[in-house]
């Protein structure tokens, strides 16, 4: 301690040291200097952008039901008394229907159709409702998809998320008589690293 | 110059047996822009396709309204020339209260990869070399009840049909982190996040030291190896400076909620290619957006929650039973 009391004292430092010491201070003050104008020119978080109008809500389109072969229509140009007597009753499915496949729960198929009008679709409190309206039909039994496709949440929607936006009904998805999906065939695979052709030429050259 | 030196190297050690070749060439160009320094600057600027008014061009968040105007006519001149189309290039900005989430159902997503093209195609990426800024990872369903290390995930699945027996497909892109890793890493300010929650790359600010993807914990992002190969053809003029804008080789890019369709309203690509509904798009900050409705009534889950990246993009599982 003895020797370092006298270095305490202010009086006895030689100059030189005081150069040393504004020139530090001197290279700091440059130095943050040089780091203000560093941080001056970070870009803005984010751009000025103008204020621009706002896109209209819009409203939900439903898509009519997805198309049937014309063949088929209208239904009542097959199906009259005679039909209407068989129909009750599960049984091989033939003529035009015999590529039919009716695989959903034990449904048959007057569960859905409408014995006298076979153009309609026959709810539980026996109204009738079009083709095109098939969802009203699927929800009485799927009905816990009803608030989630309403919700846009179950199924597809295309078009705009602030806009117009067009939602399909069930049957575009789902075959209502074989109704789980199938699988499809997938695009093809990505590149593996190994397979990635080396090419060296210099932009502008081939 | 230098980079494209160093570049040729690297190349020519790969490939072993071109290295003398590649040398070779890189002392012809050498020649060539001595020739050309003669003749003149513009020379130059051919021989190396460089762009002094690119190469001056300021931050996209720095420039003033006057000297974007330039820039976009002088990208749409550009574009139109070399792809032979009307291109219209756009800097339209975020709408006002609006932060956009993506939801993904991977109880419904089969695997088919249509999103994967369907993203190419609307976004400019390049055909080969090959971009995607999907990825696809296969899983096995009888993991799925513990832990899935994302790692793990297999990209590369072939199958006649999908979806496969027993598997599960969890498709990635940019997540659009609220706390981004890529952005704050980014030594030259080239990559943000916009107000409305997209994270942008401005393609011309991007030097190409591939930072963000080391920070990116989802692989989010590709780089540009090679010079992007764009079929004239299968360009989409419809382009947005921050999103499809055809890019260079040496820059990084990846997913940007289809900038150019979003911000006008429309839905992403690859939501409208999914054919079996999975992807789900909308305002967070709408209650009455789908996104919300599924964030309140559905399980979701962010992809690797414990980074506290605070990603946009929620998975969740819409199926419960079979009502």
């Amino acid at each position: 301690m003895t020797g370092d009391d006298h270095d305490l004292d202010g009086d006895r430092h030689p100059p030189i040291q005081l150069t040393i010491w504004s020139v530090i201070a001197l290279a700091v003050v440059v130095i943050a200097g040089l780091f203000t104008v560093r941080l001056e020119h970070q870009p803005e978080t984010t751009r000025d952008y103008p204020p621009r109008p706002q896109i209209a809500d819009g409203e939900a389109i439903l898509l009519p039901a997805p198309e049937v072969a014309d063949d088929y229509l209208p239904c009542n140009d097959c199906h009259d008394e005679v039909t209407r007597e068989q129909g009750p009753v599960p049984r091989e499915l033939e003529f035009e229907h015999e590529d039919t496949k009716l695989e959903h729960g034990n449904l048959w198929c007057r569960h859905c159709h409408d014995a006298v009008d076979p153009n309609n679709l026959r709810l539980a409190d026996a109204s009738l409702v079009p083709f095109e309206d098939s969802w009203k039909l699927c929800t009485q039994c799927h009905g816990k998809k009803l608030p989630e496709w309403r919700a846009g949440v179950h199924g597809k929607v295309t078009g705009n998320w602030r806009g117009d936006r067009e939602y399909v009904t069930c049957v575009f998805c789902h075959e209502p008589h074989t109704p789980p999906f199938v699988p499809i065939e997938g695009e093809p695979r990505p590149r593996r690293p190994e397979e990635i052709v080396l090419r060296t030429s210099l932009p502008g050259e081939q | 110059m230098g980079i494209f030196r160093r570049n040729k190297q690297a190349t020519g050690q790969a490939k072993g047996s071109q290295k003398g070749s590649s040398r070779r060439d890189f002392l012809k160009t050498a020649a060539t822009v001595g020739a050309g320094t003669a003749v003149g600057a513009p020379a130059i600027a051919s021989a190396l396709e460089f762009d002094f008014e690119t190469f001056m061009q300021k931050n996209f968040r720095e420039l003033s309204d006057e000297e974007l105007k330039g820039v976009i006519e002088r990208l749409e001149r550009k574009y139109s020339e070399k792809y032979g189309k009307d291109v219209s290039v756009s800097a339209i900005g975020p709408m006002d209260g609006v932060l956009y989430g993506y939801g993904l159902d991977i109880s419904r997503c089969i695997g088919c990869r249509k999103c994967v093209y369907a993203c190419v195609d609307e976004n400019n990426q390049s055909r080969d070399p090959e971009i995607h800024w999907i990825r696809v990872l296969e899983f096995e369903r009888s993991e799925a009840l513990r832990t899935i290390n994302l790692e793990e995930g297999n990209p590369y699945y072939e199958h006649e049909k999908v979806p496969a027996e027993g598997k599960f497909y969890v498709p990635i892109a940019c997540q659009h982190c609220e706390d981004s890793p890529c952005s704050t890493v980014c030594p030259t300010g080239a990559t943000w996040q916009e107000p409305d929650g997209i994270v942008v790359i401005d393609y011309d600010w991007c030097i190409g030291c591939r930072y963000c993807m080391a920070a990116c914990p989802y692989g989010a992002r590709h780089f540009n190896w090679g010079e992007p190969n764009l079929p004239a053809e299968e360009v989409n003029p419809d382009m947005h400076i921050l999103g499809n804008k055809p890019r260079a080789r040496g820059v990084v890019e990846k997913c940007s909620f289809c900038i150019q369709r979003v911000r006008k309203g429309r839905l992403p690509a690859c939501h409208e290619a999914c054919p079996v509904g999975a992807r789900k798009f909308g305002n967070l900050l709408d209650p009455n957006s789908e996104i919300r409705y599924l964030l309140e009534h559905k399980r979701t889950f962010v992809l690797k929650a414990e980074l506290e990246t605070n990603p946009k993009f929620f998975y969740f599982w819409g199926t419960e039973g079979r009502s």
